[in-house]
């Protein structure tokens, strides 16, 4: 049983003037128990409404989706999940902890349970010194950690955190990386949406890209990364000169044997490759010829 | 339904909580500390003024209270995007209407129990003051004051459905003061159309008039405040009826809600 699977997902809706606009198109994908899972796309393909759809936010058009075996309809389906949404936005008359109480009453916690997870949670999200301010006065920043707090309160076996890194500071960002590379040592599933390359070569282990509405690719980073070597830059000193040289990936070997033969020696072998980045902004553009 | 009180209670806090609540209350207080003064305008009803002073100073504020607090219940949580984070969570949406309609009714219920008893005190001063002929008919206030605390839990009702279809402030505010002014006039409607008056006018128009009368809310059903101001016998059917008309249509009005509430889209 998959953490998380997602059947011929399709959502359309109806925009101005009565035009049809696919949001969802026959996205079908599974997240792997313990395993991270990264859902990268360009603003507006479709991250959010998939995720609010596996969420029950929003009813598809066709398809569906299941969390550990059981509709993602069902309310029940949620409490093995920890869902952080898209900049979010909690009540601001209660203070952090209050919010953490609710959070944690919703999964039946008992409240000295709560009291240890939430001193725990607000501890590792470094908002301990807020805990006891109302939300209002809260920076962007922090209502993000707290959202963070609150996905994590009820320990879930899945996490699903939607541009969990926006509106961070570089050291937000290190932090939520690090909680990500912990829980994945833990065990945990997480599947999370960014627009952000690099946070999906740091921390995750497969990556499903969206553009348009539909799948473009899934597949994991380690494949990505491997498949985008173009060649090998090597590093060859001979009777004391030191030289680089370009090899492309083909001719690696051919080249190797031609060294063994000859007085030079190997420095360095590095290789060459494209980043997920580049790896991104091709099926991007791929996908934007195919529908031009 | 094992959700419902997280949301009955965080909506009391929210209300509670709510400045516009603490500057609405200082008026209360000011109004209520007013009405012996106004009381005194009348120099030979003053308990018979006093009393209908206090109901409808009741009546006003409960109106008041519930419009802006369920016009503005699930609207505002959609808008603010509160829902986004609350829904995310494994809670039914049923859960969280029916958690926030039952924490503002027993508001407005506490509201009116404190507003009643207030009630009281002001017009034990004025008959202590001025006495009547005829005695207050305490028992005919606290049914008076109860029928009220009905109606606008209906009202609520109503206003809770508009705000789980609205994505702004208008409909509900506006859709829920119409409601109101209409139900209260749809029974003098209906018995005037029902009269001589009646024959005059098309069967089709009759058939229309008949069928809204039956849709929209017939507050005057809970309009037992003549026989709290001038202590007139009360009997037992008409406050039955009014309690088994509130339970139903209530009822229907919040599987309504929930029911839309249901069918929207978190986008």
């Amino acid at each position: 049983m998959h953490a998380l699977e997602i059947v011929t997902l399709s959502k359309r809706y109806l925009g101005k003037r009565l035009k049809r606009v696919d949001a969802l198109q026959d996205l079908s994908l599974e997240v792997r128990t313990g395993e991270v899972f990264g859902f990268l796309g360009p603003n507006g393909a479709g991250k959010s409404t998939t995720i609010k759809t596996v969420m029950g936010q929003i009813k598809p058009t066709a398809g569906h989706a299941s969390i550990f075996g059981r509709p993602a309809t069902e309310s029940s389906s949620r409490l093995r999940v920890g869902y952080l949404p898209e900049n979010p936005s909690f009540y601001e008359f209660l203070t952090g902890r209050e919010y953490l109480h609710f959070v944690g009453k919703t999964f039946s916690l008992n409240n000295s349970m709560i009291t240890e997870q939430s001193e725990h949670v607000l501890e590792l999200l470094e908002l301990t010194h807020a805990a006891d301010r109302p939300i209002k006065g809260y920076s962007k920043g922090m209502v993000q950690r707290l959202g963070l707090a609150q996905a994590m309160l009820h320990d879930p076996d899945l996490y699903v955190l939607d541009e969990p890194m926006s509106g961070l500071d570089p050291l937000g960002r290190a932090l939520v990386k690090e909680i990500i590379k912990n829980l994945k040592k833990q065990g945990k599933t997480i599947f999370f949406s960014t627009h952000i390359t690099a946070d999906i070569e740091v921390v995750c282990d497969r990556v499903g890209i969206i553009a348009k509405g539909r799948l473009m690719a899934v597949d994991t980073v380690e494949n990505i990364l491997q498949s985008g070597v173009e060649g090998y830059q090597i590093q060859v000193s001979r009777h004391g000169h030191v030289e680089e040289l370009l090899v492309a990936k083909d001719r690696l070997k051919e080249f190797m044997a031609e060294l063994v033969t000859s007085d030079a020696v190997v420095e360095r072998i590095e290789p060459k490759r494209k980043d997920m980045e580049a790896f991104f902004l091709d099926i991007v553009s791929k996908e934007k010829h195919s529908a031009q | 339904m094992g959700n419902f009180h997280c949301f009955y209670s965080l909506t009391v806090k929210a209300l509670i909580r709510d400045r516009l609540v603490h500057i609405f209350s200082l008026v209360v207080a000011t109004v209520f500390l007013l009405i012996p003064v106004f009381s005194m305008f009348s120099m030979r009803q003053v308990q018979e003024l006093s009393i209908t002073l206090c109901l409808s100073a009741i009546s006003f504020i409960l109106l008041i209270f519930t419009i802006l607090s369920g016009a503005s219940s699930v609207w505002r949580d959609v808008e603010k995007r509160y829902t986004a984070s609350i829904l995310g969570l494994p809670v039914s949406r049923a859960e969280f209407v029916l958690g926030k309609f039952s924490a503002i009714a027993v508001l407005i219920v506490a509201s009116a129990i404190i507003m009643g008893f207030v009630s009281c005190l002001v017009i034990t001063l004025i008959t202590l003051r001025y006495p009547a002929d005829i005695p207050v008919n305490w028992l005919n206030l606290f049914v008076a004051v109860s029928a009220d605390a009905l109606k606008y839990v209906m009202l609520l009702s109503i206003a809770l459905l508009f705000s789980t279809m609205s994505t702004s402030f208008f409909l509900p505010f506006f859709a829920s003061i119409s409601v109101y002014f209409a139900g209260n006039a749809s029974q003098e409607v209906f018995d005037y159309v029902a009269g001589e008056y009646g024959t005059t006018i098309p069967f089709l128009s009759r058939m229309i008039i008949k069928c809204v009368y039956y849709v929209i809310p017939n507050f005057a059903v809970f309009n037992m405040k003549v026989q709290a101001i001038y202590a007139l016998p009360l009997t037992p059917a008409p406050i039955f009826y009014a309690i088994l008309y509130f339970i139903c249509y209530t009822g229907i009005m919040l599987c309504l809600s929930v029911w839309s509430f249901n069918r929207r889209e978190l986008v």
